[in-house]
């Protein structure tokens, strides 16, 4: 005889079965949405950042390396967050830095800010400070004028709200 | 400070063909209207979405910003020091506010 407790527990794990079947499925699907990405980069976690990437990238490469993206790896107060990204790219009237995208996941608005620049500003070095609702992982994506995309990326564990 | 208040700050001593770090900061709510008063009466967004930097006219860089950035905007980046003229940034924000400040690049003598 199946106890109801039995039952209980196996339907749960089917249950859990399906969510999981389900999550996966669509990680894949971002992933696969977002063509250029390596498959041990951050997850894209949901459509508005597929979204993102995807109007800023198209189907070009996005590729990890020439750039640091320094964040704390804890942040006690989201409301304030220090970034700096750094990068070795030429800034050259032939080869420059066209673009800085900062990106962060799980943020009401992923796409928190774009940093135009020119050959005239000499190198890539920005510092700010940025709000950030919860834990997630953070995209500093650079644009090259070669069409080349350039890519870093932060865990940061966020322990107060600093979205609202 | 009042809305809008700025300052850059640029090293003191500049010599032709430096590359120097600029820092700005200008005063706002950045207000991302997720906010409630005590009251809790919803506090809109108010935040600044536009910032041009300018070198002796021309321009070198643009910022598109969202509500993301903190309270009181902090940015640095760099600049190839190569001419002496006032470096300006102008912010403008979702209801329209545009905050200007400048400072001279001047070269100090060898």
């Amino acid at each position: 005889m199946t106890s109801r407790r039995a039952f209980l527990q196996r339907s749960g794990l089917i249950g859990l079965g399906f969510v999981a079947a389900d999550a996966l499925a669509t990680s894949e699907r971002l992933l696969a949405a977002v063509p250029g990405l390596d498959p041990g980069d951050p997850e894209v976690p949901n459509e508005e950042v597929a979204r993102i990437l995807k109007d800023l990238f198209g189907d070009r490469p996005i590729r990890k390396g020439h750039l640091t993206l320094d964040m704390p790896v804890v942040a006690e107060d989201g409301r304030i967050v220090p970034v700096i990204i750094e990068s070795d790219l030429p800034m050259t009237p032939e080869h420059y830095v066209k673009a800085v995208h900062l990106i962060v996941d799980h943020n009401p608005d992923p796409h928190l800010a774009a940093y135009h620049l020119t050959p005239a500003i000499g190198s890539v070095a920005i510092q700010t400070r940025i709000k950030m609702k919860r834990t997630t992982w953070v995209r500093a994506i650079v644009d090259t004028s070669g069409g080349d995309v350039w890519a870093a990326y932060a865990h940061v564990n966020v322990s107060l709200n600093g979205c609202g | 400070m009042a809305i809008g208040e700025a300052r850059i700050r640029i090293p003191d001593r500049i010599t032709r063909g430096d590359l120097i770090t600029v820092n700005a900061i200008v005063m706002h709510p950045m207000d991302t209207g997720f906010f409630r008063t005590a009251e809790g009466k919803p506090i809109p967004a108010f935040f600044i979405r536009d910032v041009v930097v300018t070198y002796g006219g021309e321009q070198v860089a643009r910022f598109e910003w969202t509500s993301g950035v903190s309270k009181d905007p902090v940015v640095s980046f760099t600049l190839k020091a190569d001419k002496e003229a006032p470096l300006a940034i102008t912010w403008t924000d979702t209801k329209g506010g545009v905050y200007r400040q400048t400072a001279d690049i001047a070269f100090t003598a060898a």
